[in-house]
């Protein structure tokens, strides 16, 4: 492979989802090879997710009220025509929680991101906190993959290590089934995407300290749902398809 | 016929006196600027392609609005007064809640950047315009807004404790 110069530019185009392919693939490679690398793109979507915070748009109630019916004036003036509002489409449940004005292709990226982060261990060390381990460590316990077999979507079940709540089955773009849950702990709570390969293994997960947002990417809003377009989850199966697909001996 | 915007406009009000506080520091000035801006788009709304991103071409009219405001001071002699410091507020009603001390250092160090930086850092991780909409908005190349949103967002992580 030809020598890539991991510049914050390019690292940063790449937490922002921003580049193009191959190139894209050649700094996911290296982010998955190196920690170093992985933490310089996980700053930078830390840097957007602060940005965002402090910069935070819920300013509606602020606009003065002589500029809004000054606007609004200036609005009535121009438009005598009736406005055409486009209604709403239908949305899957994923993208429902996704916010309509996202860059979807960076939301999907950020998704990724953390992905691949949760591979490498990354938010373990993320915030620095021994008990970061807790819920993150269980999603390869024996007793959760025995749950993700049978339980049904919207059902609760207390394990040893916290409540699980399983919120929706998926058959994906590559065929294989997934499904979103949650954990919840006293002391934490994390949300997880595990596929069915032979055996259920967690593609997605974000744990949060209970009570405080810890990390949110690029967008600041669902990253699960993120993933989920990401991996091409369709429509939520219902009831009867999701019991069936569970029940499939996997291969 | 020209696409009816002004639900879009009055929509993105708030987000077009962030960005007028960015460029003027004025909160006065800015509420003028967003108010001639408006003005300016609805006269034009011919030329905005439905479908396109509305809040970038915004953006950009207000940002022209903006230096031709300047030019203007600057035939008629006039000199700004920029002494007025305006607070960024951030609300921890939205996005995630942090400390309030590292909200305080994030708003601290985006103040401290240099304006150039401090622009394209509101466009591209506050407002979400892509890296080419913010190009077109500043009327830089594109790899002039990566290396300024560059510079400023590592230096946000080397002045605040989050990192």
């Amino acid at each position: 492979m030809s020598q890539l110069h991991l510049s914050d530019e390019i690292l940063m185009a790449f937490a922002d989802g921003e580049l193009e392919e191959p190139t894209a693939a050649a700094i996911a490679k290296a982010m998955a090879e190196d920690p170093v690398v992985a933490r310089r793109i996980m700053e930078f979507q830390q840097s957007r997710r602060l940005t965002r915070s402090a910069l935070s748009d819920a300013l509606s109630p602020d606009v003065p009220a002589h500029l809004r019916s000054a606007v609004s004036a200036q609005i009535r003036a121009y438009e005598a025509a009736a406005g055409s509002t486009s209604g709403p489409r239908v949305k899957a449940s994923w993208s429902e929680r996704l916010r309509s004005n996202q860059a979807l292709g960076q939301w999907a990226l950020a998704a990724s991101v953390a992905a691949i982060a949760l591979a490498l261990g990354y938010f373990a060390g993320w915030w620095n906190r021994p008990e970061a381990h807790g819920l993150l460590a269980q999603l390869d316990s024996p007793i959760l993959h025995r749950e993700l077999d049978r339980t049904g979507s919207g059902q609760d079940v207390d394990l040893p290590f916290g409540r699980l709540r399983v919120i929706s089955t998926y058959r994906v773009a590559d065929g294989s089934l997934c499904r979103e849950f949650r954990l919840h702990a006293p002391a934490e709570a994390a949300e997880a995407v595990a596929c069915r390969d032979g055996e259920w293994k967690a593609t997605f997960a974000l744990a949060t300290p209970v009570g405080q947002d810890a990390y949110v990417p690029s967008g600041g809003g669902d990253p699960t749902a993120a993933y989920l377009q990401t991996i091409g989850a369709g429509e939520p199966l219902a009831e009867e398809a999701e019991a069936k697909a569970l029940a499939e001996t996997s291969p | 016929m020209p696409a009816a915007i002004g639900q879009e406009l009055v929509a993105l009000l708030p987000r077009l006196r962030r960005f007028a506080l960015v460029l003027c520091r004025s909160q006065p000035l800015a509420d003028d600027l967003v108010q001639g801006a408006c003005e300016r788009a609805l006269a034009n709304a011919g030329s905005w392609t439905p479908g396109t991103k509305f809040d970038a071409w915004m953006f950009r009219i207000l940002r022209n609005h903006w230096i031709d405001h300047l030019r203007r001071m600057k035939a008629e002699g006039m000199t700004e007064d920029v002494s007025l410091q305006t607070q960024l507020i951030g609300d921890p009603g939205e996005g995630p809640v942090l400390n309030r001390l590292v909200l305080s250092q994030v708003q601290r160090a985006i103040d401290s950047l240099p304006q150039e930086q401090r622009e394209v850092l509101v466009l591209v991780c506050a407002d979400d315009l892509s890296y080419r909409e913010a190009a077109e908005v500043l009327g830089v190349p594109i790899g002039t807004v990566m290396s300024r949103l560059a510079r400023a967002r590592r230096r946000l992580m080397e002045m605040t404790d989050a990192a």
